[in-house]
């Protein structure tokens, strides 16, 4: 079925500009949620959908609101892959690539490899005094956790960080600049190549890594498929972890008493994970296509329209979160959305818990001591589609 | 239709028809009971369906698979022997009446 690039009938059009939309989505939002929490946004294409509840019946009708959706841009960028088929395609390939990243294998197989990496970075930085946590920690510490996960050994940790960029800047190209689709081309095709070299390498001998996975899972899967499937979790496996750790690590430098707390008792890094990516979440929305005639917060959505579930908005929504623009680790237990829901539950969740909340931050903040936000440079928020801090600028007492 | 009972934190009971074919999550889901989360939408991905079976009917149900068993070590509220995710039980006719509890938290 081919997309309907209209708003449904009786649908409230709201015109919103994406650029301030980049700066502070959040404004948006509450307005969206109270004033119009189905409403079709031209510049975005789509029915944006912004109330908690709302969010989570689509996400549970997978049947109704697909992932296959025409003219994707991560299909654009990606080419077929998992994120945008539904079961038992979906299914087939997340099966294949997803036992690396369950939990028990995480603590068993990937913890300590993580810890190192946590280690090596801070030995370097430990005696400079400042640093940008986000270019100079996060950034490499994500990247080299995802090439060791992905079992991209010919690759660096900055080739990574590059390809990453490059084609998420392409996913959320929703403004079609043409040197952004040129960009992520590239970084597509060096992907393809290093995994194509892997594939190879480890045909015969399984090293535990998610191509590996994919190439001995039961049936097994086509290079393509492989090369796809990496592309999609470079996408997001480097940048949600690094926007998680910046909001997190931002969020308690800003709250001296919080800061006392967590580190008398590391074991709130997990409240702290939980509530970061709720507050600011690093994916802040992803598209559906119904399929057919369904109504939605009061409209009925013509079989083919495009939605937009707008998860950071759903993780504000005042009618299940007190206070909801407050970093508050101490909140009720109430569902977010950050992980998305449905098959397509974020499959990196167990590693990003644990690389951010487990080793990155306890580190971090035990290896630099005194460890306070610098005055000279504030830290800087960016994106809706993907939001997080692009620098985190710090000083300690260097060591 | 089988009976199944949630029994809920706040000392709270709900008893909901439960389609055979369908999971203990699905049931709950479809009543809207509480503290039932279920995030990954029944893959065993997520862990926010734990429940404890009443200890006396746990050899209705039986022991957990092997992905289940693994991510019950990571559930929020704390694993017991009787420790289940909600959708890796299937209902079938000879569950009806079971009892289980819901766990003070999910996430």
């Amino acid at each position: 079925m081919s997309a309907l690039t209209t708003a449904a009938p009786g649908a409230p059009v709201v015109s919103l500009d994406l650029a301030g939309l980049r700066r502070d989505p959040y404004p948006a939002y509450a307005e969206l949620r109270r004033s119009a929490p189905l409403a079709w946004v031209p510049s975005v294409g789509r029915h944006l959908i912004t109330r908690h509840d709302d969010i989570t019946h689509a996400e549970k009708l997978p049947e109704v609101f697909s992932s296959r959706e025409d003219g994707s841009l991560l299909l654009r960028v990606v080419g077929p892959n998992l994120l945008r088929e539904d079961d038992p395609a979906h299914r087939r390939l997340r099966a294949a690539a997803e036992p690396p990243s369950r939990p028990r294998h995480v603590r068993d197989e990937w913890a300590g490899a993580f810890e190192a990496n946590a280690n090596r970075l801070l030995d370097e930085l430990a005696g400079r005094g400042e640093a940008d946590l986000i270019g100079d920690f996060a950034e490499p510490f994500a990247a080299a956790n995802l090439a060791l996960v992905l079992g991209l050994r010919n690759a660096t940790a900055a080739d990574i960080a590059a390809w990453s960029k490059a084609m998420m800047d392409g996913n959320s190209n929703y403004a079609d600049d043409p040197i952004v689709w040129s960009r992520a081309e590239s970084a597509t095709r060096d992907v393809d190549t290093a995994v194509a070299e892997m594939v190879a390498a480890v045909h015969g001998t399984p090293d535990g890594s998610v191509i590996s996975s994919m190439i001995h899972a039961p049936g097994g899967l086509e290079l393509g498929e492989i090369q796809n499937t990496v592309k999609v979790i470079i996408g997001g496996g480097f940048s949600e972890p690094r926007n998680a750790f910046g909001v997190g690590a931002w969020a308690v430098l800003q709250q001296p008493n919080l800061l006392a707390r967590v580190l008398a008792d590391p074991s709130k890094w997990k409240q702290v994970f939980e509530e970061a990516v709720r507050w600011i979440s690093p994916i802040g929305m992803y598209p559906r296509q119904v399929t057919q005639d369904y109504e939605l917060a009061g409209t009925m959505l013509p079989a083919g329209s495009r939605v937009a579930l707008v998860i950071a908005s759903g993780n504000r929504d005042e009618a299940v979160f007190e206070r909801p623009g407050e970093f508050d680790i101490d909140r009720p237990h109430r569902p977010h959305l950050a992980f998305g829901g449905g098959p397509h539950f974020c499959m990196g969740a167990w590693i990003a818990r644990h690389e951010v909340s487990a080793i990155a931050w306890p580190q971090v903040f035990s290896r630099l001591p005194g460890l306070r936000l610098a005055s000279t440079a504030a830290p800087r928020l960016d994106g809706w589609v993907f939001r997080g801090l692009t620098s985190l600028n710090v000083t300690w007492q260097a060591t | 239709m089988p009976i199944v009972i949630f029994r809920c934190p706040a000392g709270t009971q709900r008893k909901v028809d439960a389609d055979i074919g369908a999971s203990l999550m699905q049931a709950a889901v479809a009543h809207q009971v509480d503290g039932i989360v279920a995030e990954c939408g029944g893959n065993a991905a997520c862990g926010t369906c734990h429940v404890y079976v009443d200890a006396q009917q746990f050899g209705r149900v039986g022991p957990p698979n092997e992905v289940e068993d693994e991510m019950l070590d990571f559930t929020a509220a704390e694993r017991r022997p009787t420790s289940r995710l909600s959708c890796q039980i299937e209902i079938t006719g000879a569950l009806d009446g079971l009892v289980v509890d819901v766990p003070e938290e999910q996430v």
